[in-house]
């Protein structure tokens, strides 16, 4: 439901003009330290201000997940959250998966069962199963169902999605003993 | 999102509720799950916001056993269901957060935003209703604790006053043999609202105690139901009967969105009749 607020595009941020406050955290490992709008939403404090662009906005009401981060070891729709309660937190994003320029294992995964198609969703997707993994290490489909039934997937029917999560996590318990 | 508002964090209770008294038009942050929502549709607009997650009393989560169940405004709902102890002892409340939206909104969201937004169709209201929770509510003048029965007062309306917090919710203790369950039917598997929610209860005494949310403008406690149940053997010869006789005590909405009013009759009659089978199966064991 778009164009509800008085005819500015909900996918637009707008500067709500307030005083900035200073706002500090922890992105991928980086010590981020910055003044915020306090209307800003985590997701767009991302994507604008900190220019990582994983993070989706799809429906900016919680229902979709693709804009699904890890904050606090907790996955968490970015679009619900406010940038000023992320003071002193952790987060993770899709950025952060892979190190040093190489793709984690999840990502490989993802990519060798054709788990996506328009691409949309992955980073969500990619983050859900991530916490999922770190949950539970040997997933059953139910736990992987269960573990992304907060992100949307318009393209795949998410038979590869479960695939790639599956083979993931065989391929985790064997290679990171 | 029009409105400009002061964020204010404040670390113990006594600051917040200063600035409560204060400040008229806040709104109070927890989990911010339908606060969020109603500021991006602009159909809230608000001056000031109260985040209460840095307040103690709020972070509290304990269970003790012979006192009962504390939860705290601050505690994000999956706290509560990845508790072994508590799923133990409360299963219907864990069922009921087991159902709500996805993963990563229970994340998120808390057991007090739940009960404070108060939409007839709020999943934890049914389980909390048979369970006689308690809601503790500060003001600059003190706590008080309203019963959950009289806690809804409208849709989307509660006893909260403007000045007041809610800190949490407390659950009493039950006895060894008490065992409870949470039912919902919704158009879909997963993120949709329930069309009907149905916690029944049966204590160590046999008495079985039911509540519905989503068939009538509050949660509903069926006190009548109950009463007549009383009277009655408990077997599963009850089911069919149960499945006719919890119709009499709803009053779903004509118009609703998500399922008509004779759909909403008849699939409360369905769930109350396995949830009673269920919880007399379970007892048999």
């Amino acid at each position: 439901m778009c164009n509800q607020n008085g005819g500015n595009n909900c996918f637009e941020y707008v500067d709500s003009q307030m005083p900035r406050v200073p706002l500090q955290l922890v992105v991928n490992g980086e010590k981020v330290i910055e003044f915020v709008d306090p209307a800003m939403t985590l997701l767009n404090f991302l994507r604008i201000q900190l220019k990582l662009f994983g993070a989706k906005e799809g429906c900016g009401e919680g229902e979709c997940g693709a804009c699904t981060i890890i904050m606090d070891g907790h996955t968490v729709n970015s679009c619900l959250v406010l940038a000023v309660e992320a003071q002193d937190s952790e987060i993770t994003t899709v950025e952060g998966l892979s190190k040093n320029g190489e793709l984690s294992i999840l990502q490989q995964e993802f990519i060798n069962n054709d788990a996506l198609q328009c691409g949309f969703c992955t980073p969500g997707m990619l983050m859900s199963a991530r916490n999922l993994l770190d949950r539970h290490p040997e997933p059953t489909v139910e736990q992987i169902k269960e573990g992304i039934a907060g992100n949307f997937c318009r393209c795949t029917g998410y038979q590869s999605i479960i695939d790639a999560v599956i083979s993931a996590a065989k391929r985790e318990r064997e290679e990171l003993i | 999102m029009l409105s400009k508002y002061d964020y204010f964090k404040p670390d113990t209770l006594e600051k917040a509720l200063e600035y409560l008294e204060k400040n008229s038009e806040t709104r109070i942050l927890a989990g911010g799950t339908d606060l969020m929502l109603l500021l991006r549709k602009d159909a809230v607009s608000c001056e000031h916001i109260l985040d209460i997650k840095d307040i103690p009393e709020t972070k509290i989560l304990s269970y003790t056993p012979k006192v009962g169940l504390f939860i705290g405004a601050s505690i994000p709902v999956n706290r509560i269901a990845e508790d072994d102890v508590i799923r133990g002892v409360y299963p219907a409340l864990c069922q009921a957060i087991d159902g709500l939206a996805s993963f990563q909104i229970r994340n998120r969201a808390t057991l007090v935003g739940n009960i404070c937004h108060a939409s007839p169709g709020a999943d934890t209201s049914a389980p909390l209703l048979v369970y006689n929770a308690k809601v503790h509510i500060a003001s600059i003048e003190g706590v008080r604790i309203v019963d959950i029965a009289n806690f809804f007062t409208g849709v989307k309306k509660t006893t909260v006053k403007e000045n007041e917090i809610v800190i949490g919710v407390s659950l009493p203790d039950v006895e060894q043999g008490d065992n409870s369950i949470y039912l919902r039917k919704a158009r879909i598997k997963g993120h949709d609202l329930c069309n009907v929610g149905l916690a029944m209860r049966l204590t160590s005494k046999k008495e079985m105690y039911v509540a519905m949310a989503a068939v009538a403008p509050i949660p509903l406690r069926l006190t009548e139901l109950e009463k007549t149940i009383g009277t009655k053997e408990l077997t599963s010869e009850l089911g069919p009967w149960i499945q006719e006789e919890i119709k009499k005590y709803m009053d779903p909405r004509r118009n609703s969105v998500r399922s008509s009013r004779e759909y909403r009759f008849h699939i409360a009659g369905v769930l109350a009749k396995r949830g009673l089978l269920n919880l007399l199966e379970k007892e048999a064991k």
